[in-house]
């Protein structure tokens, strides 16, 4: 479960980063440039600000069950997921720390969180890539690039125990690396979890109390924001 | 605090236990659809902590009801099969909720709010119609119902036989 789950945080966030998959994609023989000029871009940045529907894509049901959200990243190493629909929920963390908030019977609680150890490396991952520094995840997975009308960045696990519940991930670009399109986490048996971004902005001003892990600030006012953005 | 007074304080706490409220979960599976795919949100506290579950219960009135229990970002935790008769099916286990655990547990908390059967051992609250607590000795289970889809769900879904590959 940890890892799964750990991979799976790394993955969505990696989303940053870039790219996923739609034929004729050419596999890149040395994929070490383009990850170095990724790294470039994403290094220039202070922040991005993501709009997500997550697809979990069950053999099991002919229809994938959806749910939708925000992503944002804050220079140095802040980080928010937020669910806002079927249900919400907020993960926020940091190099040193994670919160997390469930908004029950009308109003927004802190849990207690489980895993806090693990969730704080999870979050020290992210923002290495929010660095665009995928040469830092290559201690765990195996990384390999294609290109074509979009760019896709492949991670297998090196680990066999976390390569048995997620065969790999897929991170999807634009081909210049201004937008990232999805992220895709296939699982051994079939299933698997699709991430699609969409109202991706760079570089937009965050408060920092939208990172607040005590009383986070409401997501309308980074979304009316953006909203304002051209 | 003189005797007397004692022995009242005491007499009151003791009505107080004889009488104070058992909690049980009412039956409020025929206030779900008999087929639907429902969705929940549920945060299992234990030993001090939390961990938030995404829930995703098949509903079939010939067939059963298959629930999937998967973590934040899609994972998928445990996947039971329970057949009209009662008859529990473990279609996919993981290393947090064993196969053991999932009979035990997440079988008996999911009869408790969706079954059709009565049973005695669901000790728990209903906060609303769409809101239940069940508190068992090591656990608490909160969970939200966030969206129901009516409507026939794939038959196939209820064979026993067709167990997912992990």
């Amino acid at each position: 479960m940890r890892k799964t789950f750990a991979a799976g945080l790394l993955a969505a966030t990696s989303v940053l980063l870039a790219p996923a998959a739609e034929p004729p994609l050419t596999p890149v023989a040395d994929p070490q440039p383009i990850l170095a000029n990724l790294q470039r871009q994403m290094s220039s940045l202070s922040s991005v600000y993501l709009e997500f529907t997550q697809e979990r894509w069950l053999k099991l049901f002919a229809e994938p069950l959806k749910s939708e959200g925000v992503m944002l990243i804050a220079r140095p190493d802040l980080i928010r997921w937020e669910t806002t629909a079927p249900f919400q929920s907020i993960l926020i963390g940091n190099h040193k720390s994670v919160a997390q908030f469930e908004f029950t019977d009308g109003a927004w609680k802190k849990l207690k969180v489980g895993f806090p150890q693990m969730l704080r490396r999870v979050m020290e991952q992210m923002s290495l890539m929010h660095q665009g520094r995928l040469d830092a995840l290559t201690k765990d997975f195996t990384i390999s690039v294609s290109t074509g009308s979009v760019a896709v960045v492949t991670m297998v696990p090196k680990d066999q125990e976390v390569r048995a519940m997620l065969a790999s991930i897929e991170i999807q670009l634009l081909p210049d690396f201004s937008a990232t399109r999805e992220v895709v986490m296939h699982e051994p048996g079939g299933d698997r979890t699709r991430i699609l971004f969409r109202r991706e902005k760079r570089d937009v001003k965050m408060a920092a109390a939208l990172f607040d892990q005590t009383k986070p600030l409401d997501l309308a006012a980074i979304k009316k924001a953006v909203a304002n953005e051209p | 605090m003189n005797l007397s007074l004692l022995l009242l304080l005491l007499a009151t706490l003791a009505a107080g236990c004889a009488t104070a409220p058992h909690h049980t979960l009412p039956r409020t599976a025929q206030s779900f659809p008999a087929d639907a795919l429902i969705t929940q949100r549920a945060v299992l506290t234990a030993l001090g902590r939390q961990y938030t579950l995404n829930g995703y219960l098949a509903r079939s009135a010939t067939g059963g009801q298959r629930l999937i229990v998967t973590e934040n970002l899609g994972g998928v935790l445990a996947d039971v099969l329970v057949k009209p008769d009662g008859a529990v099916h473990v279609m996919r286990s993981s290393r947090a909720f064993t196969p053991q655990r999932i009979r035990r547990h997440l079988a008996a908390d999911l009869q408790c709010i969706f079954g059709d059967l009565p049973r005695a051992d669901c000790p728990g609250q209903m906060l609303s119609p769409t809101h239940f607590v069940i508190e068992r000795r090591w656990y608490k289970l909160d969970v939200q119902i966030v969206e129901t889809k009516p409507g026939p769900q794939s038959p196939p879904i209820f064979d026993e036989t067709q167990k997912a590959t992990p």
